[in-house]
């Protein structure tokens, strides 16, 4: 345990020191935050406040949405591109003959790249709530549960993406093509009960769904644990099938690339 | 007890074309990397892997560290499958491959050797002191703090050198260490590897350097074609010309050296 945890505060240090050292990089994140949410703000100014999904205020609602959706693709994306560099560089062959176990790597550098990410939605949430005064009724609790259970399905999204990468080299395509449905499906823009029929029955299918779902119900209305647990539980679920999936897959794949030496291959 | 054991392997690399090759002239195949190669090394023994390019020297050092799995026969380190016990072997393995820039280039030399570091499970402890030391050993101590992306590719090596001493494996492999390094360095470094075998270290070291191989090596591998052509000891103050003289006549190959004399 120890051991692990000295790991991962290895991996967090070097994501810590090489994200400080690109030197622009908060400032085009920070840039990118603010013009983001302007756009939603004006566009739910032009909308009007007549349209009010479940309820809640559109800039909000959309606010939240896009916070989390995003939050999950580039954690994911975050963490393919760190396997792709590790390829490119040679990197990810050294770090496979160190003493930690292919997996266990895997998890701790995922853990990493979700910790930059999450860093950066709680900036866009209170940039949206400070200065584009979103109102939120926010239960902590219940919101630390929903992004707790949220990240396993994060990190399942991001591990497939890796898995791909090694196995054949296409994680972009697949987070492309997941990235999209997702934002199509999940309910980050709009709620799924506007599609039709067959579309919303499949949005229902879609984790992310419930982690948009869940979020807004615990950060814009308040929502306790006790009311959110058939939400909460429906994401344990999930994270509980797709995690351990996601990492069966993983630990093929590298066994696969080391037989046929592609394991630098990109 | 022997560190290395290499028994009967077989290692074949398929090429497999693209979709859509008729775009293209990507031919399918395969390349027989080794075949049927059997070798052990005791512990303390500095072994000399020579052959041409494309002999199978990295494919092996690639096998001992479970970068690769083997198609056939059977590899194991300290008393280990690597197929089956590949985290006990991963354990006992430092490598320092031939393409070095394998590393962190936003973090410095140290950084990034306290990453490895950590990820081998060096107690914390232990961590700075290993790590000042390998600088020293490597000459890399006044560019501890460099970020590794100014390094020049002699830097590169040596901090590759550094990274597998770190973890102070049973099994040190090498593939062309210092082909990019300075005399001086060059020479400093053969002491570091006869100092390691006298701590009871197993180096396996792929060169194309016929003056390493006689300066450091007690038994010499001859790979060609991934075949192994000959196992042998090396004899004290055998020279380098004496090593070349052995390599081409075993090989086949021509010695241009002569032909131009």
């Amino acid at each position: 345990m120890t051991s692990t945890l000295d790991k991962l505060r290895a991996i967090l240090w070097r994501d810590l020191l090489t994200a400080i050292r690109h030197r622009s990089g908060f400032a085009v994140t920070l840039v990118g935050v603010f013009t983001e949410l302007a756009a939603f703000y004006y566009l739910s100014r032009a909308i009007g406040p007549g349209f009010r999904p479940g309820g809640i205020e559109y800039f909000p609602y959309v606010m939240v949405g896009t916070g989390v959706y995003t939050f999950f693709v580039m954690s994911a994306q975050a963490f393919l591109s760190s396997v792709q560099e590790a390829q490119q560089t040679g990197t990810l062959e050294v770090l496979m003959t160190t003493s930690t176990a292919p997996a266990e790597l895997v998890i701790l550098s995922s853990i990493s790249a979700f910790a930059g990410n999450l860093v950066n939605l709680l900036v866009y949430l209170f940039a949206g709530v400070a200065v584009f005064r979103a109102s939120i009724h926010a239960n902590f609790f219940a919101c630390v549960a929903v992004l707790f259970f949220s990240l396993a399905l994060a990190l399942a999204l991001g591990i497939a993406a890796a898995t791909l990468q090694v196995a054949f080299q296409k994680g972009s395509a697949l987070l492309w093509l997941l990235g999209s449905g997702l934002w199509f499906l999940s309910g980050a823009m709009f709620p799924i009960q506007s599609l039709p029929r067959p579309l919303e029955l499949l949005s229902r299918a879609v984790p992310l769904t419930y982690a948009v779902d869940g979020m807004r119900r615990a950060l814009l209305e308040g929502q306790s644990l006790v009311t959110m647990a058939p939400t909460l539980a429906v994401l344990c679920g999930f994270g509980a099938i797709l995690l351990p999936l996601a990492l069966i897959g993983l630990s093929l794949s590298l066994r696969r690339a080391r037989r046929n030496g592609t394991l630098s291959f990109y | 007890m022997d560190q290395i054991v290499f028994q009967s392997v077989h290692k074949v690399f398929r090429h497999r074309p693209a979709l859509f090759n008729w775009l293209g002239r990507e031919q399918r195949g395969e390349t027989v990397a080794l075949h049927d190669v059997s070798f052990s090394a005791t512990r303390a023994e500095v072994l000399a892997l020579l052959g041409p390019n494309g002999s199978g020297k990295t494919t092996a050092l690639k096998l001992i560290s479970t970068m690769l799995l083997p198609d056939g026969g059977r590899v194991r380190v300290g008393g280990f499958d690597a197929r089956s016990h590949a985290g006990e072997v991963r354990r006992q393995v430092g490598i320092a491959v031939a393409a070095e820039r394998s590393f962190f280039p936003r973090l410095s030399a140290r950084e990034n050797l306290e990453f490895f570091a950590a990820l081998d499970e060096v107690s914390r402890r232990e961590r700075a002191h290993r790590i000042d030391a390998v600088l020293r050993d490597t000459g890399l101590e006044e560019k501890a703090d460099t970020l590794v992306m100014k390094f020049s590719s002699g830097m590169y090596q040596r901090l590759g050198i550094a990274r597998a001493l770190v973890k102070r494996p049973n099994v040190l492999l090498l593939d062309e260490p210092t082909r990019s390094l300075d005399a001086a360095t060059t020479a400093h470094f053969w002491a570091t590897i006869r100092g390691l075998a006298a701590q009871q270290t197993t180096v396996l070291l792929a060169t194309h350097n016929f003056a390493e191989a006689a300066a450091v090596a007690d038994r010499l591998l001859l790979l060609h074609r991934g075949e192994l052509l000959a196992d042998r000891p090396v004899g004290d103050g055998e020279s380098a010309a004496a090593l070349r003289d052995f390599y081409f006549r075993m090989t086949g190959e021509v010695d241009e050296s002569i032909c131009n004399r």
